[in-house]
């Protein structure tokens, strides 16, 4: 009976704000991890998107070219401009470096040459020189700054939009010749190539690569990462189910006479458990509405972009509608579990 | 018309371990249209016979009958039935939903049965009228006195028009001046085709009473002259739970004073009296039940029943010093 339940809730609304508020801020924090691993989702595929290539060619055996050491000569770079088929041909080297000025971070290096495609330029124009990048998101520097790396001072000559991965780490764009300096001390090879077109055949010792080859091979890099985030989300919806649970507890516990004199009057067991289902069930969707704008106030601190989508919401009000009714199962069992005799006891 | 009609009823739960049987093949027959007080003292078992009568409390043995009905054959929707509608129940405490208006109260069995919003509304103001209560319809049982939450209470027990309502201590936690409110409500109620059980140790009720069931027999003072019987090796001299007047000494042969156990788990012998001992003394003195049973021993026993006056006349102070009192 709904009358019961929300004459309980305005009664007791202290305590039932307190863990709405508490819940609230535990489903907040669920919303932006869940916002964070939609992030690290995203990356791969977006920065695989971004150079806009039909297949990736890369040693035979190799898993991609964005995490690998295997690496090709680039004079496969010229055979494939000359495979028919083909309408573009740009080579890729890839290496990790360090950020040494202002905050250390990691950053990934890729050089590619962004005058010919690539990820997409919002400020300043493309490296012409090894001592020139282009910085994509995450490092706080402006067109025109040197940027101190392990692997050497950089001239900053534009920003990239986006343009993260392994995890979120920034990157820096170089030159082709740039990144081989750094990577594999100037050696003319490649990791991979970009092809846009269709080519007949491939240089010996090459295979192909898909975007989606190239995309698996990314995430595999962050598996652990993932699996660690699904497991905190899980814990935050066990802590949110705590909560509601031992506040709704508490309650069933205050209302045991309660319980005893709606069973000896008739009332039946419906009502007794609809009812404590009903507070869970409000508790909880109370809660995870509220916790939409508290996930945005909390991504302003979060080290990582944090996206947060209408699939996020429905799945935080269906987390939430299982978890309100989780959370009602100690306080029903107790309710159905009372004797209705225990109403005949003095006042 | 429904009447009430208790055939042997047998009550019996475990206290410390020992059976207590509060009714033993107890009877009773109620008439429609009276108002009957169980009087006795706390734990003579007032709450649990009314417990049963609401079908709150399954009997070890015997039937309820009311009207046509079975009480004690209840089960599942048709004892949910019975509760909702067959029975109305006024409780000590109040026991009023503290969330809840005294409007919404008395609504409760009736929402709970099925009755529309509206028709529960408009039955709960009626009754909330009838007991004076239609200025307190919104107030919520914290702001109103203990008289005003019973009248309450009342008024919950009739919403689904009942047959049977029944009252446990109703007057035990209101002072004289909310006693007066609640006893004219309580004599109302037993109108034809209803009959209203109010269990209490309040004597101020008994004007009200059609009929007056006393559950602890009032202390007799027997006047009886000393009484010499000889028992059989194992025969019994009296039971656990019978009437006692009587307080007994030894003459010859070993008294063994028993009390039964929980559950059927036997008995334990609490003491054995040898000649010149005496036992059995606390029944006659405070009206109580005999809490243990007496039996002779392994060989024949004859002992002698003093009445009150004569036994301390016998034994002078050495009453007060009594080596069995809690027990016989």
């Amino acid at each position: 009976m709904w009358l019961i339940s929300l004459r309980d809730l305005q009664y007791r609304y202290r305590r039932f704000l307190i863990a709405i508020a508490v819940t609230a801020l535990v489903f907040g924090i669920a919303v932006a991890i869940d916002g964070i691993k939609q992030t690290l989702q995203a990356e791969p595929a977006d920065l695989v998107a971004s150079f806009h290539a039909d297949s990736w060619v890369v040693r035979r055996g190799s898993s991609g070219l964005f995490t690998t050491n295997a690496v090709l000569p680039d004079s496969v770079v010229g055979a494939l401009r000359d495979t028919p088929g083909v309408r573009s041909a740009e080579p890729v080297v890839t290496g990790r470096s360090t950020v040494t000025t202002g905050k250390r971070e990691n950053v990934n290096l890729l050089g590619y040459d962004l005058r010919r495609g690539g990820p997409e330029i919002v400020d300043g124009r493309a490296p012409r020189s090894d001592h020139e990048v282009v910085v994509g998101d995450g490092i706080d520097v402006a067109v025109g700054d040197r940027l101190t790396t392990t692997s050497g001072t950089f001239r900053v000559v534009g920003r990239a939009d986006g343009s993260r991965y392994n995890g979120g780490a920034p990157t820096l764009f170089l030159t082709v010749k740039g990144a081989q300096r750094i990577s594999i001390d100037g050696l003319p090879l490649v990791m991979g190539v970009a092809v846009q077109g269709h080519p007949k055949t491939l240089p010996d010792g090459t295979s192909f690569a898909t975007n989606d080859v190239a995309v698996a091979d990314l995430r595999l890099t962050i598996k652990s990462a993932m699996a660690t985030i699904d497991f905190v989300a899980l814990l935050t919806w066990i802590i949110a189910a705590g909560v509601i649970g031992a506040i709704v507890y508490l309650t069933a516990i205050e209302r045991t006479r309660d319980f005893a004199v709606l069973r000896a009057t008739g009332s039946p067991s419906r009502v007794v458990v609809g009812g404590l289902m009903i507070q869970s069930l409000i508790v909880a969707l109370v809660a995870a509405v509220l916790a939409v704008p508290l996930a945005f106030v909390l991504r302003i601190g979060m080290p990582l972009p944090v996206t947060l989508s209408g699939a996020s919401v429905i799945r935080i009000v269906i987390v939430g509608v299982v978890v309100g009714a989780l959370a009602s199962v100690a306080a029903v069992r107790r309710a159905l579990t009372t004797d209705p005799a225990l109403a005949f006891g003095g006042a | 018309m429904p009447d009430v009609v208790i055939r042997d009823l047998t009550i019996e739960y475990s206290s410390g371990g020992y059976a207590v049987r509060p009714f033993d093949h107890f009877n009773l027959e109620l008439q429609s249209g009276q108002l009957v007080l169980l009087l006795g003292a706390s734990g003579c078992g007032k709450t649990t016979l009314l417990s049963v009568l609401s079908s709150l409390l399954t009997p070890t043995s015997g039937t309820v009958h009311v009207g046509e009905t079975e009480v004690t054959a209840l089960k599942g929707a048709a004892l949910t039935e019975y509760r909702q509608r067959g029975v109305g129940v006024i409780f000590q405490g109040f026991n009023l939903i503290p969330s809840l208006t005294a409007r919404e109260n008395v609504e409760v069995p009736m929402r709970s049965a099925g009755r529309s919003r509206k028709e529960a509304r408009a039955r709960a103001d009626e009754l909330l009228e009838m007991v004076g209560l239609q200025d307190r319809i919104g107030h919520r049982p914290g702001a109103m006195s203990g008289g005003q939450q019973q009248r309450v209470s009342i008024a919950r027990a009739l919403a689904l028009d009942p047959p049977l309502v029944v009252a446990d201590e109703p007057t035990a936690s209101l002072d004289y001046i909310q006693v007066d409110g609640v006893i004219r409500h309580l004599r109302d109620l037993a109108a034809p085709g209803r009959i209203v059980v109010i269990s209490t140790h309040d004597e101020r009720l008994l004007p009200l009473a059609d009929r007056v069931v006393e559950l602890t027999p009032r202390a007799i003072l027997d006047q009886r002259p000393p009484e010499r019987t000889e028992l059989a090796p194992g025969s019994t001299l009296f039971r656990q739970g019978d009437q006692g007047t009587l307080v007994y000494e030894v003459d010859e042969g070993t008294i063994e004073v028993v009390r039964e156990l929980a559950d059927g788990a036997g008995e334990e012998i609490l003491a054995i009296i040898e000649p010149g001992g005496y036992f059995g003394e606390l029944a006659p003195m405070f009206g109580l039940r005999r809490a243990a049973s007496a039996r002779a021993g392994a060989t024949p026993a004859i002992v002698t029943g003093y009445n009150l006056r004569d036994f301390r006349g016998r034994r002078g102070s050495d009453v007060t010093d009594l080596t069995l009192d809690e027990d016989a």
